[in-house]
């Protein structure tokens, strides 16, 4: 069955013995349910141009390989596909430096590849596994000893959410970014703690929190602000999936890669 | 009978309270040593939980060590050993012991500098000259390491001040740095752009900070180059078997040729003579 939207994360009832699969550009995911197992292998086929799909596999025509996982599990009843944030911080890179002059703001759209998690719905939402299903590099954020690791992004910025191409893969992240000093605000990267944010689902796009990021001068900190309703750019959005870790109010955290004082020979 | 007889009159020569007395140094060396390990066990699991492994470690020793102190004075003042006399001459027999034991002392004074200046703590990972291993304990002797193939190591601690420690854990992130030759005559950007491309598609690579590709050096049998790539701790075998099988299939598909010792013998016409 071709999946469009979002609807490749609807609800969906696996019987004994029957394999499903998730297909994603970079990742394919096969869940099959024997008794009280439910069996899963995740690959990333190259050269998959079957477009986001969720379909019915044919036991005989299953993935003969050795890294099929199995988790053991008595629940019954459908199991709920849900989009997560990855799990570590992600440092987006923009695919050009962009300057923001003091008192200025502007408002962006990034799109930030979601995991894939199943759960069990009945008699409680349990996860069994969940898996990344785009690969993002390994990078660091910060100084070598105080810094941290997060996942790097290449990404376009879009500055009006008509040209983000609706994905059933990647949340549109809303960006506003306020430069409240007397300096120019050159970021070449930002890191976004996407753990502390929601997503939510509509029938062609998933979403997460609106951000809204104050820029006070190179030695202050950031003020980070996480819009806790739905993103208002489009109708009908349901909070599909929670944060990791969820934020309280302000935050002031390094956010901005601006100081290049280290990794020289 | 005359063992008996023997056996009798020395059970009479003993003080009429000799039996309280031994019963009371039992109870004082079972009760003292219970208690000194009920303490050190409470000390370390439940009031310093919190604390590193370091620190507990610290705490357990000075209980254990105190502890033990306190019950063998307690036991020598139930003997009846008068504790100013004993004390008056442990300064005498100090000097003695001192002289013949000045390793041991020295090996004492250098752990108390490595507990205060703390250059590495219990689980981190250190490399003294030819030996790799993780911290297992530090004690007022000596720091004793197990190695990665599983042996135990006891370096005197006096050894470690005089040596050049290195802490391969102490910071998250460390660089990978990879020296081989590239043989002469090859396309030197080309290379640097491969490098670049294989430190980028690697998954244990770090791509901030930006790896490092470095032409070092002109050698005898090709130019040395030094290509260095940032992990997090806890990916250095995988980088480190990755990148090897990289570099070399990458370098055989696009035709690159590592350096092998070779000589070049010109020989010109009529430059022979006999």
């Amino acid at each position: 069955m071709d999946k469009t939207g979002t609807a490749v994360w609807d609800r969906i009832d696996i019987s004994v013995r029957q394999c499903v699969a998730w297909r994603f550009p970079a990742r394919s995911i096969w869940v099959e349910r024997v008794d009280n197992e439910w069996h899963v292998l995740s690959l990333s086929p190259e050269g998959w141009k079957g477009g986001i799909r969720r379909e019915p596999v044919a036991r005989s025509q299953k993935p003969d390989s050795s890294h099929w996982r199995h988790y053991l599990h008595k629940e019954v009843g459908p199991v709920q596909p849900v989009p997560v944030l990855p799990d570590k911080p992600v440092v987006v890179r923009p695919d050009r430096a962009l300057t923001l002059l003091p008192g200025q703001a502007a408002l962006f759209f990034l799109e930030i590849p979601v995991w894939f998690r199943l759960c069990t719905t009945v008699p409680r939402q349990l996860k069994i596994f969940e898996e990344a299903i785009a690969t993002l590099t390994k990078t660091w954020f910060g100084d070598p000893i105080t810094g941290e690791l997060c996942y790097g992004l290449a990404t376009r910025l879009h500055q009006g959410i008509d040209s983000v191409e609706p994905s059933a893969y990647l949340a549109v992240c809303p960006l506003s970014i306020t430069n409240d000093s007397d300096t120019d605000l050159v970021f070449e990267k930002i890191c976004l703690h996407v753990e502390n944010l929601n997503v939510f689902r509509s029938s062609r796009r998933l979403w997460t929190n609106r951000l809204n990021v104050v820029f006070r001068g190179p030695d202050q900190g950031t003020q980070i602000e996480i819009d806790h309703d739905a993103p208002g750019f489009e109708k009908g959005l349901t909070l599909f999936s929670e944060a990791r870790q969820p934020a309280a109010g302000w935050n002031i955290r390094k956010t901005f890669g601006i100081l290049k004082s280290f990794a020289d020979f | 009978m005359f063992i008996v007889q023997q056996f009798k009159m020395w059970i009479a020569s003993l003080p009429p309270d000799i039996l309280a007395r031994g019963l009371r140094i039992a109870l004082t060396v079972l009760g003292g040593l219970f208690l000194v390990r009920v303490l050190a066990v409470v000390t370390q699991r439940y009031i310093m939980r919190k604390s590193t492994a370091q620190r507990q470690m610290i705490a357990r020793k000075a209980i254990s060590y105190t502890g033990f102190v306190l019950v063998v004075l307690a036991v020598l003042g139930e003997l009846g050993v008068k504790l100013t006399a004993l004390l008056g001459a442990a300064g005498i027999v100090g000097i003695a012991v001192g002289f013949a034991s000045q390793t041991s002392v020295s090996n004492i004074i250098s752990g108390l500098f490595l507990i205060s200046e703390k250059p590495f703590t219990v689980g981190d990972v250190i490399r003294i000259g030819t030996t790799t291993g993780i911290i297992q304990s530090i004690d007022l002797l000596s720091i004793k390491i197990r190695t990665f193939d599983n042996m135990f190591v006891r370096i005197p601690n006096e050894k470690i001040l005089n040596s050049e420690v290195i802490n391969l854990t102490r910071f998250p992130i460390r660089r990978m740095d990879i020296l081989f030759q590239v043989a002469y005559g090859q396309n030197l950007s080309r290379i640097h752009e491969l490098l670049a491309e294989i430190a980028r598609v690697n998954p244990w690579s770090l791509d901030e900070p930006q790896p490092v590709i470095i032409f070092n050096d002109f050698k005898e049998s090709g130019i040395e180059v030094l290509f260095g790539l940032w992990f997090t701790q806890a990916d250095f075998l995988e980088l480190k078997n990755s990148i090897m099988k990289d570099l070399t299939t990458r370098f055989r598909s696009e035709g690159v040729r590592f350096a092998t010792p070779n000589r070049t013998i010109q020989v010109v016409e009529g430059s022979l003579t006999a």
